[in-house]
């Protein structure tokens, strides 16, 4: 008589996937709209310097003119075209976004899943890490680490990383805990796999769809996050056009809005269309939050 | 402590009327208010150092001479009269019969013990004692002072509010100490925060950090009343913020708007008047920076000066509001009237560089990421990036925290900096000791990191020896051929001198700028 495993029966991980037409289909009409704002800079991002628009680094006309039809947003202090400026800074900011979140996510969902999985002590000192390190206000933390190591976009992503693994190690610990006790997983440790093959095989799948919707969500925030750093001039150094710094450069020049109106519409853009899009995903995805 | 919700939500209502309530705090009062962003460092005449302390220690204490209207000659203060001895070494000053807050007359003793202890002390103005080496009470009425080398500058820096007569007898049984052990024995400092103890117009009424300084009139002042019963600087901290305030009737002066914000202004009541300054922004280099290698040398930093754009630079950060300056003396000062201020010229730039094997040159600039007298660094260094750009050299920027910056200025971490610099008297040597190329000096310190050879310039340590033991037309002369010298240098590069904008409501008079003093505030009315 063959053995059958378990949970090639009712358990298959691979039943949970579902057809992307499919997920689209049930999105809420907001998260469309997010995921095309995020489409369109992700293409921005790629094809931006092809675009007929002005050197976002060189002078192109008169200091501090407001908005024409030669310049949309108008010029800032230096006469560089603030246009070209915010859609150039899309390719500062959005990168940025995508490693820290990535980084993040795998730093903290690696750890996350052997706290979850072993116990023991290894939960113990991964968890007081993670303690410790949330116990600090974010932007608090970020601007220590960014200080420490220098103004600079390579810095303040680190700095990024550091606030951010925790949530996702908090995030997968929960999730592996509560898979551990399935039966599936039971059945799997008895048909003699190994630790590895267990977590890896039969529990992690199970688990991806918090942290897809929680890094979606937190991708606006690191956007966010990154142009206070520049903001404060502690993430990009100049001339480079990332959004924080075009913003703070405007602040000092109050009067002439459209400096800080263009990058700020572009920060508001991104944060919104990424709260959307992990808003729709977690009504998909995630039904016992919904 | 328990929480009454009642008595919570009577605060809020409080609080938000207060939001409501018409803005007309300033006007037809007898307390004048001032907006500004406050740097104060301490308030201790013999310690403080900021822009901030000029005007609130000239308002408090009086100096024993201080400079006129003209910004250029110094008339008498709490000394009616002064003799000088023909070589500029020995300082007699003859006092007029004046009394502190106290009561108390101001005698030759309070101005020898102001003087050891603004020596001693060594807080951050003790450098203007440089070289004293006597003061003596020669009767009550008299002080004479002595110094090591001919000086004819001593006068001038007499007139720096730091210098200003304090009380010996209530500040010493407050702590203060004025002999040779005052560094360490002196514990007056917490006490000048809360308390003062000068001759002034004014007393100091009480300080909170960063959001008031509050003064008050001293009603038994000797001279004149001034025309306020209280002085209130309320802290600000941009130039955006300061001009709603003004425009709003909140605030009567508003003293850090920048000409940008300045034509912004469109209400009706308030003035602006934009004056020349003798503050200034420069790029500093620094030949001994890690990993130059002796590629800066004289010739090169030349080279690189004449990249800069000189006239898109003042556009650039101050909108066309401002002066060029040649040497790091401001315009106006000895010997500035025959130096002509550098220009642009890109092609010398170009060949200086490829004949010295320099055509791809790579530096970077760290510096205080801030915003002084208007001019925003960013912006500033930007501006020269773009012009090193055009002959081939490439700069990075590196903004840094100013706490950051001092540890790598003096590491020699970078190259190429970028700061300001701004007068505490009238006088062309405080510039010569700051800057000039002489052994021991704060500039060769800083620019040699421990190699003075690299920078040191033999020559000015005669000039300035000759310009101090001179005066007049004299001393003018030496202190141009040492303006030329230190052009010659190439270390210091003055990029703008930013005007500076006075604005005051319509019902304001007698806003001033002084040289040595900012903004003396006895002399403000309100009609």
């Amino acid at each position: 008589m063959a053995m059958t495993s378990p949970d090639t029966a009712g358990f298959s991980p691979r039943r949970r996937f579902e057809g992307t037409r499919d997920i689209w289909r049930r999105l809420p009409i907001t998260a469309k709209i997010g995921a095309l704002m995020l489409l369109f800079w992700i293409l921005t991002v790629l094809t931006v310097s092809f675009w007929p628009l002005a050197d976002p680094l060189a002078m192109v006309g008169r200091r501090l003119q407001p908005p024409s039809t030669a310049n949309w947003l108008g010029t800032d202090a230096l006469g560089r075209d603030v246009f070209a400026r915010t859609m150039y800074g899309a390719v500062w900011s959005i990168p940025i976004a995508v490693v820290v979140v990535a980084c993040a996510v795998l730093i903290g969902s690696t750890l996350g899943a052997l706290a979850g999985f072993f116990g023991g002590w290894s939960d113990s000192i991964i968890m007081r890490l993670v303690d410790v390190t949330v116990s600090f206000p974010p932007i608090l933390l970020a601007m220590a680490v960014a200080a420490v190591l220098g103004p600079g976009l390579a810095n303040a992503s680190i700095a990024m990383v550091i606030v951010w693994w925790p949530i996702y190690a908090r995030l997968m610990r929960a999730q592996v805990l509560e898979k551990r006790e399935n039966e599936h997983v039971e059945a799997a440790v008895a048909g003699g796999a190994g630790s590895l093959r267990v977590l890896g095989v039969h529990i992690l799948p199970l688990c991806w769809a918090p942290t897809l919707i929680n890094a979606t969500m937190d991708f606006g925030q690191v956007v966010l996050l990154a142009a206070s750093l520049s903001f404060i001039g502690l993430g990009a150094t100049p001339p480079s056009p990332e959004w924080g710094s075009m913003i703070s450069e405007g602040a000092t020049k109050f009067y002439s809005w459209w400096i800080a109106f263009g990058p700020g519409m572009a920060i508001l853009s991104v944060v919104l269309a990424t709260s959307f899009l992990g808003d729709g995903l977690r009504d998909v995805f995630d039904r016992r939050s919904a | 402590m328990t929480y009454h919700p009642r008595k919570g939500l009577a605060a809020l209502l409080l609080a938000g009327s207060a939001l409501i309530a018409p803005p007309a705090l300033a006007q037809d009062s007898d307390t004048l208010v001032i907006a500004r962003s406050m740097d104060v460092n301490s308030l201790d005449p013999s310690r403080a150092f900021c822009d901030t302390c000029q005007f609130y220690l000239t308002a408090v204490y009086e100096t024993l001479v201080t400079l006129a209207p003209d910004n250029q000659s110094l008339v008498p203060n709490l000394a009616e009269s002064w003799e000088v001895n023909d070589d500029f070494t020995e300082f007699t000053f003859m006092l007029k019969d004046a009394t502190f807050a106290d009561g108390s007359p101001v005698e030759a003793s309070d101005v020898v013990w102001t003087f050891n202890r603004l020596k001693n002390v060594k807080g951050s103005p003790s450098f203007l004692m440089d070289g004293l080496t006597g003061a003596e009470a020669v009767d009550a009425k008299t002080v004479k002072f002595t110094v090591d080398a001919p000086n004819s500058e001593f006068l001038n820096k007499v007139s720096a509010p730091y210098t200003g007569i304090i009380n010996a007898e209530v500040a010493e049984a407050n702590g203060a100490v004025s002999d040779e052990t005052a560094a360490e024995a002196d514990k007056a400092e917490p006490w000048f925060l809360a308390n003062s103890a000068g001759s002034g117009p004014f007393q100091l009424a009480s300080y909170s950090p960063e959001a008031e300084l509050r003064l008050a009139r001293n009603d038994s002042y000797y001279g004149e009343a001034p025309a306020f019963s209280e002085v209130v600087v309320t802290q600000i901290q941009d130039a955006v913020s300061q001009a709603q305030a003004l425009e709003t009737g909140q605030v009567d002066i508003a003293m850090q708007i920048d000409p940008d914000t300045a034509q912004s202004i469109r209400s009706g009541d308030v003035t602006t008047e934009v004056i020349p300054s003798y503050n200034f922004v420069y790029i500093g280099f620094i030949p001994g920076a890690k990993g130059m290698d002796g590629k800066l040398t004289a010739e090169v930093r030349d080279a690189l000066a004449s990249a800069i754009d000189y006239d898109g630079m003042l556009d650039f950060t101050v909108g066309g509001n401002g002066e060029k300056q040649a040497a790091p003396i401001p315009n106006g000062f000895p010997g500035t009237a025959g130096l002509t201020p550098r220009s642009q010229d890109v092609e010398k730039a170009k060949k200086v560089l490829a004949d010295a094997g320099l055509s791809d040159l790579k530096l970077v600039a760290g510096y205080p990421n801030d915003n002084v007298y208007g001019v925003d660094f960013n912006i500033m260094m930007q501006k020269v990036q773009q012009d090193f750009a055009a002959i081939g050299v490439e700069l990075e920027l590196k903004p840094l925290t100013w706490a950051v910056w001092r540890d790598e200025l003096g590491a020699g971490e970078w190259p190429v900096t970028a700061i300001y610099y701004a007068p505490d008297y009238y006088g062309s040597g405080q510039y010569v000791a700051y800057f000039g190329m002489i052994e021991g000096f704060p500039w060769v310190g800083r620019a040699s990191v421990g190699k003075p050879e690299l920078v040191v310039n033999p020559a000015e340590a005669d000039l300035y020896a000759k310009a101090l033991a001179s005066s007049g037309d004299d001393a003018d002369a030496a202190y141009q051929e040492l303006g030329e010298a230190m052009m010659e240098d190439a270390i210091i590069i003055p990029l703008v001198a930013p005007n500076l904008v006075l604005a005051y409501r319509n019902d304001i008079a007698g806003v001033r700028y002084s040289a040595c003093c900012n903004l003396p505030l006895a002399e403000i009315t309100r009609n």
